[in-house]
């Protein structure tokens, strides 16, 4: 999703090559997982998301090398989590931990090389689509049960969805509410759940276990909207409404037993929860253990001194701050506790296609933009990749590109930029740089500034106070030319990364498409691939539209994909980096004796 | 006195309904909508008006306002929410919990980290005030002036965060600062706060030595510690019935408005070490655009300073002879 302004608030606090997976949803693409661990440039290793068969979503899941039970792992974080009932939770943070008592029909099963499966969590596979996407069958398996014992059934399943609609729920995602009723205002046509009324357009058997959807639009990459905790189950019987936010009711391997808000929170094993079920996670610790209140450089420094408690602790979505990244790197014995990935999603310059028409104008910045300068203001290769493409590695069917040739010469153009100016006619053109004022940003301009001026642009910058940047970019009428801007996909298809940003459908105040490309080819390649049934082909498909439209539109300026790395105590076991959510994966953890 | 407390507390009244009105005006002139949080990422315009229903942000400004004064005396019923019981502050954005609950949550925490380092500061600050001006011009008062010098220019940030690392992490002398409730571990809860104690007391303590001492060598130089010195009374009954009793006003008034502003939320200590006080509170509300949680901090911590004036200007009576309430 776009950089929410929550998450900006947080993420411009502190140095921005430094902490936490700004970004993020709920779901979303990942970064290249257990790609090399130390700092540098990292190897892309293509696409690593498939969909996986009906025995890739039987339980249990692969044990982890070495893993012994018991114990506990203790999270520290900042903040603590905003939510916890799964209709309202988007953030990552948020999922790292809704991960351990909510599950979805579908999930992702990560592999410790970092590649992710598309398998059944409550349903026995990925899905049976039909009707070329309109329609959707899942089944659920055998032996699902609530923390309390009682069996978790297609009703709770449906309920989960449903509750989508409520009046409380707007924090969500509304991909599939948006499906089911064919409109964005899908309040107007069902309030949720609680008035004793069920939505036409899915339906339950109870008897057979099936719950099936009957979409207004085609969707042939649903079953990877539902593996989004926007649409986990709930227990009709236990469900508390708003209340629900407070103490939600586990169906995964650990409970919630205690939550003081913003001081601690305790997770202990459900033991009704059967393994057997469960392909994605492990259970190793009795609990997990989150404290709340430590800032970034107290957490990182209580976990480099490893003393009592914390060496069984992990960083719980708050990675190391820029201040301490050298320290850790360059001691052995430290780095040996970090694991690191690239966020999933792009950072990027968004250029306004209304403003800067001529597509040569468009090149030149793209050519001149400076992205080896401004990545050293973000603390070097240790702070990401250089991004040369709209689609990140992670997506599935990405294929490397390089249409400008920026990762041969990352410090820019000046003499093509120049060379396509003249050929405009534009020399000396005035190019209105907007950006949300922050430490690292009030930095960056002054790099971007100097590389435009070398490419014979006359550049004009506009600091934005944070809080309001996303209400004054995302105005149609506004007086900008290139704008800051960030990126992260729901889940990892090309769907999610160039509709919203390129459908020129969806121009308007407040939309994503900042660009405001509004181009026919553009909007009726993404209807047609949008509607592709072979994720291959489907992967394919996007790839090659990537390739097209920065070589033909050129609307925005890809600058890097974040990297984030995260400290562990000395005892934990089992570490490795989430690709969907940016942090460490909770349910793989174990406790070292 | 009755007259008096009267008439202060119901200015302490207006002066609170004027800053909880400056608040609200503030807040909505800040260019932030507190709605567009809680309305997820495809923020319809259905949605996002919703959204405005649930946290009762719909009605116009001064409805708004007004429905925040009803509430604190008949509670309100809560869209999305369910009823806030009065004495309503409102429903916090953020946590989804009544404001009062969270804040007296948090207060023990606020209470006990500005009394300790109150302690702590009056003790060392106080004392060695009194101790430069008695030894004035003498090798103590001179290390006591320049390391309050000193201590008045460090900022907690960074001492703190430098003591936790030597004194907790690599010597493990401390303990690591946690608020563990009195009540239910009173060790732990001493071990947990004696380093932010120490640290906060810290830059306190240096004004009040240069306070104490200033105030001291001033009184010492009246006239009538000269007399009652010449009177022939002994150094120490000068020093504590004259001197000391005519430095204490001042130095009282600046202690009740300290001592007030930290019941307010001691902000830069909390988030050093990590604590849940009120002052963390507030930098919450304002991150997560939380005007009701913000209102009901804003009101703590001016309240706070309020009752405390009043209090200091009720305790004058008994220090000084001269003030008398009416």
């Amino acid at each position: 999703m776009s950089l929410s302004r929550r998450n900006f608030v947080i993420a411009t606090s502190v140095a921005v090559g430094g902490s936490m997976a700004l970004s993020a949803c709920s779901s979303g693409g990942g970064g290249t997982g257990g790609g090399t661990a130390h700092a540098g440039a990292t190897t892309y290793t293509g696409a690593s998301v498939t969909v996986g068969t009906k025995d890739d979503s039987t339980g249990p899941a692969p044990e982890v090398n070495g893993a012994r039970k018991g114990g506990t792992i203790r999270g520290i974080a900042p903040d603590d989590f905003s939510h916890l009932d799964p209709q309202r939770i988007y953030f990552s943070w948020n999922s790292t931990v809704a991960n351990l008592y909510v599950r979805c029909l579908t999930g992702y099963k990560i592999a410790p090389d970092g590649s992710m499966k598309l398998v059944g969590d409550l349903a026995t596979d990925a899905g049976t689509m039909s009707d070329g996407g309109k329609t959707w069958t899942f089944t659920l398996k055998n032996g699902l049960k609530w923390e309390d014992g009682s069996e978790l059934t297609v009703e709770d399943v449906r309920h989960g969805i449903e509750r989508g609609f409520a009046s409380f729920t707007t924090e969500g995602a509304t991909y599939l509410q948006t499906d089911l009723t064919g409109t964005t205002d899908f309040r107007a046509q069902y309030k949720g759940p609680f008035s004793g009324k069920h939505l036409d357009s899915i339906d339950t058997d109870t008897a057979k276990k099936t719950i099936t959807f009957k979409l207004k639009l085609a969707r042939p990459d649903l079953n990877f909207t539902l593996a989004m905790q926007s649409y986990g189950a709930v227990p009709v019987k236990h469900d508390t409404k708003e209340r629900y936010d407070k103490d939600p009711v586990s169906a995964g391997p650990y409970r919630i037993s205690q939550h003081s808000v913003d001081k601690s929170m305790t997770l202990v094993r459900n033991k009704h929860w059967d393994p057997a079920t469960d392909p994605i996670r492990n259970a190793y610790p009795d609990s997990f253990a989150f404290e709340f209140g430590p800032q970034a450089l107290a957490q990182t420094d209580r976990l480099i001194a490893d003393s009592g408690d914390d060496q069984y602790a992990v960083m719980a979505y708050y990675g190391i701050p820029a201040e301490r990244m050298q320290k850790v790197l360059t001691d052995p014995e430290l780095k040996k506790r970090t694991i690191n990935g690239l966020l999933s999603g792009l950072y990027y310059y968004a250029i306004n296609t209304k403003r800067v028409t001529d597509l040569k104008v468009r090149q030149a910045l793209i050519y001149a933009w400076p992205l080896e300068q401004i990545r050293k203001i973000y603390g070097g290769p240790s702070a990401g990749d250089y991004a040369s493409s709209i689609l990140s590695p992670d997506i599935l069917g990405y294929e490397h590109a390089d249409v400008y040739g920026k990762l041969k010469k990352p410090q820019g153009d000046p003499e093509t930029a120049k060379k396509l100016l003249k050929e405009a006619g534009q020399l000396g053109r005035k190019i209105v740089y907007a950006y949300p004022i922050s430490d690292t940003y009030n930095k960056t301009k002054v790099v971007i500034e100097n590389a435009l001026k070398a490419a014979g642009f006359d550049p004009v910058i506009k600091p934005i106070d944070s809080t309001s940047y996303y209400d004054q970019a995302q105005q149609v009428d506004n007086k900008f030319d290139v704008m800051w801007f960030g990126w992260a996909p729901d889940w990892p298809t090309g769907y999610t990364v160039i509709q919203p940003l390129f459908d020129g459908g969806t121009i308007g105040n407040g939309s994503n498409n900042v660009s405001q490309l509004n181009v026919k080819w553009v909007n009726e390649a993404i209807k047609k691939n949008a509607v592709i049934a072979d994720p291959k082909k489907a992967g394919k498909a996007w790839a090659a539209l990537d390739n097209k439209i920065m070589k033909e539109e050129a609307p925005i300026i890809p600058e890097t994909y974040q990297r984030r790395f995260y400290l562990h105590g000395s005892k934990v076991g089992g570490a490795l980096f989430d690709p969907l959510f940016s942090a460490f994966i909770m349910y793989k953890l174990y406790a070292k004796a | 006195m009755f007259r008096f407390l009267v008439r202060r507390i119901l200015g302490a009244v207006v002066i609170l309904l004027i800053i909880s009105a400056i608040t609200f005006l503030l807040f909505y002139v800040a260019p932030r909508d507190p709605a567009r949080l809680a309305c997820g990422k495809t923020c319809t315009p259905q949605t996002l008006a919703l959204v405005r229903r649930n946290l009762g942000i719909a009605d116009p400004l001064p409805v708004q306002y007004w429905h925040w004064l009803q509430a604190l005396f008949t509670g309100r019923d809560y869209a999305s929410f369910g009823r806030c019981p009065a004495p309503c502050l409102g429903y916090s954005f953020h946590y989804h919990e009544p404001v009062l609950g969270l804040i007296l949550n948090r207060f023990p925490t606020t209470l006990s980290l500005a009394l300790g380092s109150a302690v702590v500061f009056v003790l060392f600050g106080v004392g060695a005030g009194m101790l430069a001006a008695v030894k004035q011009g003498r090798t103590v008062d001179k290390v006591a002036s320049s390391a309050s010098l000193i201590g008045s220019s460090l900022q907690i940030y960074i001492v703190g965060l430098v003591a936790m690392y030597y004194l907790v992490d690599q010597w493990h002398i401390l303990s690591r600062p946690q608020d563990i409730p009195l009540t239910q571990d009173p060790m732990g809860w001493f071990k947990g706060l004696l380093l932010p104690w120490f640290i906060l007391a810290l830059i306190f303590t240096a004004n009040y030595t240069r306070m104490t001492r200033s105030q001291l060598v001033e009184a010492l130089s009246e006239d009538y510690v000269r007399t009652a010195r010449a009177k022939g009374l002994s150094r120490r009954a000068v020093f504590f019935r004259f001197a000391w009793r005519g430095a204490m006003g001042p130095l009282l008034t600046i202690f009740g408005l300290d001592l007030g502003g930290l019941f307010g939320g001691a902000i830069i200590t909390e988030a050093t070490f990590g604590l849940h006080g009120i002052g963390a509170l507030s930098v919450d509300a304002v991150n997560n655009n939380d005007l009701p949680m913000l209102l009901g901090v804003t009101l703590v911590a001016a309240g706070a300073i309020v009752v405390l004036n009043i209090v200091v200007d009720a305790l004058y009576a008994f220090i000084d002879p001269r003030v008398r309430l009416a």
